[in-house]
């Protein structure tokens, strides 16, 4: 659950630093193209800019709804970094150039996805600029020795050692467009900014490594090739591009599948309609009000939709689905018929872990020293909550849950874990 | 596995043999120079690690072999023997846990069919030392032409002594394997050729020696790890829905694996329709889920093992549009949706839903509605034993036409020709826990509730007392001579009294 009441400060600061970025470097250009020398570099510099235009059209959503444009992305580093080839094409640019083209080449790739009603984040594309910003930086503006850049320097390295810090540079700019985007996340989902920083780095290393050895390669391979380098460069590329797609396709259908799966149980009249759902989504805002990760919060979302899923194997249905209102044994049965069947997907056992332990009370842990997951005290509490508010789900049957759920406090249910309970609605409220 | 027939013994030999004297003839044509040393180890410890993450899965359809590239690459760089050596080296060093006569086939065979485009890229006039200062049109025209052309020679010689072995050893047809090959494969191998011709250029053109093994590796790799992680995803996601649907049907005790055993038929018949590789995975899916709709009808008609009157009938006959509503917001089941919601119409119009008849019913919904009667009869239930396939299978060939689809009825015999299928029978415990137990899947049942007198006259109880005899006089423990015989165009019932 985002909330989409109030952007985070980060995002605005960010947003503001890319405007100013893409005015300042339009109005350099500007100034730049007064010089007739300088449109000799118009043919790299439009090839440049068809290829991210294209690159935006096609992009990737990465596992974790991540938008990203993976052949704009390294065609702009490629862009920040080729030298001159000697091949007709001069690539006698500045820094701002490569900024500013960056930009209109995002706006132009937006155009296709607004009128198709894609979905469009723009923190995403201003990290992106960010980091290109960076690497043009680097490669083209940042005086390094005796106020030579790398672009002056190049000229008497070997090959490889261009290539290396290449490389280099790429990865410096990628990386800080990937803490960009965990600092953003962090403030969306009010997570603790380290872990973040970790599941955004696990989401994007892989792409990511392909990325910096493709810029380089496509600014590499412009001096023998010419222009034809930059399609034919970026062809690796498209098949890491195609794989990452169908990856992130895969989990979305895995996701679909266990949403589906579990509203059979309502289907057959086991439970309450909404209910699985309605968990799944409270255990998530409090999994990030407890700073889980995203590998623990997928096992959590997992868990939470399917943890009635025992109840297929009673007769006949427990009245309204409320296990909160089943003894304690009968719980414990359900719990534990869930287990086993989620165990016998052979794939989901830390899933079958969660659900063995979600009607423990919280007091095992306390007097007998038990290891209780912290996912399942948490689908302990979610669900006693939804079960509790029932259908009042106002003002007033949220605080006789919650008055419930707080006579059962250190007993039943853990105390962090009521907390982050408490938090989660208060934030649904503002 | 001991010793191997004789005429594989000497297909291997001859492959080696040929593999020693293409690799001669190269060294002839275009012997190893000092120059060539370093390109030549960096590609044999390419060549090394494409074949140690060979063969993990990276899910079904999806062949990722960074051999051929660097086979390619080792083509335009050194030269036929060069390419041998390359070939070759992965095999020898055996990362695989291969058999040592499979290492060294497939030694040979790589080292083989990698010589083979060098000549062939050599003839059509591939430059073999390409200059630094080449420009464009050169290195597109004489390097990259050629090698799209050696990557063709790579591709077809590869499929060729492939069909060989596979012939001698499992008996498929050279023509269908080479032909197969192709299909799946040959749209990978111009991605290979390419990637071979950027290769080539980032070492000598662009300079970069080898180092460009790193640039050019990084993206492949990256992608090998997300086919990687989406062949597992796959599987994961296929495991679970297989397991929490057979969870599903604990409800109906006598449905327990029907749902995965129709899957596995509707696979079977997938493979003698030769079906698309998508429509198959549709199908199968469909066959998997085709009865998840009755979870929605109340355990106790399920579990109700005859009388049901004919409001119950018609409760039952909704659980394919109930199925549907279930699966409907499940993208990847978009191709299946059709096929469960049609698999209890018959080909004489009689059935439901729709009551759809002929070629209007959708082939899958025709192929499940094979899959599942056949596996009704091949399972035991409380009132009779299962059948064995034969008489399954008869049964199914005389409701060709009516009931069923006769083409897909032949196409059930042809894959049973090929597959052994085991009858299901329930044990005895399980049995009496169970109960007495409605079966909707019995081609009988499909009988009774296509009539539609039944389905209306719920309330006069003739359909109650149909079933109820139906399922008497097929119970040769509780004959019940009062009762009326079944109609006779219905001859098996009355066989299958006979104790």
């Amino acid at each position: 659950m985002t909330n989409r009441a109030k952007t985070p400060k980060i995002e605005v600061v960010l947003g503001v630093l890319a405007t100013v970025l893409t005015l300042a470097t339009l109005v350099a250009v500007g100034a730049q193209f007064r010089e007739p020398a300088m449109f000799a570099t118009l043919p790299i510099v439009g090839a440049f800019f068809v290829a991210m235009v294209m690159g935006e059209i096609f992009r990737v959503t990465l596992p974790g709804s991540r938008h990203t444009a993976p052949m704009a992305t390294a065609a702009a580093l490629a862009f920040a970094m080729t030298v001159n080839s000697g091949h007709g094409a001069s690539a006698g640019y500045e820094g701002p150039l490569v900024v500013a083209v960056t930009a209109v080449a995002m706006a132009f790739g937006l155009i296709p996805n607004v009128i198709r009603g894609r979905p469009v984040r723009l923190p995403d594309l201003v990290n992106r600029l960010i980091g290109i910003a960076v690497a043009a930086l680097l490669f083209r503006g940042l005086p390094i020795s005796n106020g030579r850049t790398v672009l002056d320097l190049q000229a008497s390295w070997r090959p490889y050692i261009l290539a290396l810090v290449m490389v280099v540079v790429s990865a410096i700019a990628l990386t800080v467009e990937v803490s960009l985007m965990a600092a953003v996340r962090a403030a969306r989902s009010h997570a603790p900014l380290l872990r973040t920083f970790r599941d955004e780095w696990r989401a994007a290393f892989g792409l990511s490594t392909a990325l910096s050895a493709t810029g380089a390669l496509v600014a590499l391979a412009e001096r023998p090739m010419g222009l034809v380098a930059i399609p034919l460069f970026l062809v690796p590329l498209f098949l890491t591009q195609f794989a990452v797609r169908r990856q992130s396709a895969i989990r979305r259908t895995y996701r679909q599948t266990i949403r589906t799966l579990s509203r059979l149980t309502e289907l057959g009249g086991y439970t309450e309609v909404g209910h699985a759902s309605r968990v799944a989504a409270l255990s998530m805002s409090m999994g990030h009000e407890l700073g889980m990760s995203e590998r623990e919060m997928l096992d959590l979302e997992y868990a939470a939709l399917l943890h009635d899923i025992g109840q297929v194997s009673l007769t006949e249905p427990i009245p309204g689905g409320a296990t909160v209102l089943a003894a304690p044994a009968d719980q414990r049965r359900i719990a534990h018929d869930g287990a086993e069947i989620v165990r016998q997907t052979g794939v989901l056992e830390n899933v079958a872990v969660i659900l063995e332990a979600q009607t423990t009370p919280y007091r095992q842990v306390r007097e007998f020293g038990e290891i209780l997951p912290l996912s399942s005290r948490i689908i302990k509490v979610c669900n006693a909550y939804d079960d509790l508010t029932g259908n009042n789900s106002g003002r007033g049957g949220r605080d006789a849950a919650i008055e419930r759920i707080h006579l059962g406090l250190g007993y039943e249910y853990d105390p962090r874990v009521v907390d982050a309970l408490v938090r989660a609605l208060a934030r649904t409220d503002q | 596995m001991g010793v191997l027939p004789y005429a594989v013994t000497t297909y291997i030999g001859a492959v080696i043999l040929l593999a020693v004297v293409l690799a001669a003839l190269g060294w002839r044509m275009h012997p190893l120079n000092r120059d060539d040393i370093v390109p030549l180890v960096v590609l044999c410890v390419m060549g090394v690690l494409s074949e140690s993450v060979r063969g993990s899965d990276v899910g079904p359809r999806t062949h990722l072999s960074f051999t051929s590239i660097v086979s390619l690459s080792s083509v335009a760089l050194i030269g036929p023997f060069g390419a041998a050596v390359v070939g070759a080296v992965p095999h020898l060093l055996g990362f695989n846990k291969d058999r040592a006569q499979v290492r060294v086939f497939n030694c040979a065979m790589n080292s083989a069919h990698s010589a083979i485009a060098g000549f062939v890229y050599l003839r059509i006039g591939g430059l073999q030392v390409v200059g630094p200062d080449s420009g464009p049109q050169e290195l597109l025209l004489r390097v990259g032409l050629p090698l799209m052309v050696a990557d063709v020679a790579l591709c077809l010689s590869n499929a060729l002594i492939l069909s060989g072995i596979v012939r001698l050893t499992q008996g498929t047809p050279i023509r269908r394997f080479v032909l197969g090959m192709l299909g799946t494969s040959g749209l990978a191998y111009i991605g290979y050729g390419l990637i071979g011709f950027l290769f080539v250029i980032l070492w000598v053109p662009a300079g970069v020696g080898p180092f460009s093994a790193v640039l050019i590796l990084a993206p492949l790799f990256a992608a090998r790890w997300a086919f990687v992680q989406y062949g597992d995803e796959q599987r994961a996601h296929e495991r679970t829905l297989r397991a929490l649907v057979a969870a599903v049907e604990t409800k109906d005790l006598y449905t327990r694996g029907h749902s995965e055993r129709v899957a596995l038929l509707c696979d079977l018949m997938a493979g003698s329709l030769s079906l698309s590789h998508q429509d198959t995975e549709a199908l199968r899916f469909a066959g998997m889920l085709h009865d998840i709709g009755k979870l929605a009808i109340p355990t106790r008609v399920l579990r109700k093992a005859h009388g049901l009157s004919g409001a119950e009938l018609a409760s039952m006959a909704t659980h394919p549009a109930r199925g549907v509503e279930m699966v409907r917001d499940i993208e990847f089941l978009k191709g299946s949706i059709q096929a469960i919601l049609y698999h209890h119409e018959r080909m004489d119009g009689r059935g439901y839903p729709t009551g759809l008849s002929g070629e209007q019913i959708p082939l899958f919904a025709r192929i499940i509605a094979v899959a599942d009667a056949f596996d009704s009869l091949a399972t035991s239930s409380s009132h009779r034993d299962a059948h064995t396939v034969e008489e399954a299978v008869a049964e199914l060939r005389r409701r060709a036409g009516t009931q069923l689809d006769p083409a897909i009825v032949a196409a059930l015999e042809r894959a049973l020709v090929r597959h052994v299928w085991q009858p299901t029978r329930l044990e005895p415990e399980l049995m009496a826990t169970a109960g007495r137990a409605f079966d909707h899947d019995d081609p009988a049942a499909s009988d009774l509730m296509a009539s539609p007198a039944h389905l209306e006259s719920s309330t006069s109880g003739e359909a109650t007392s149909e079933l109820a005899s139906a399922e008497a006089s097929s119970e040769p423990a509780t004959p019940d001579p009062a009762l009326p015989e079944p109609n006779g165009a219905n001859p098996f019932w009355a066989k299958e009294t006979a104790p």
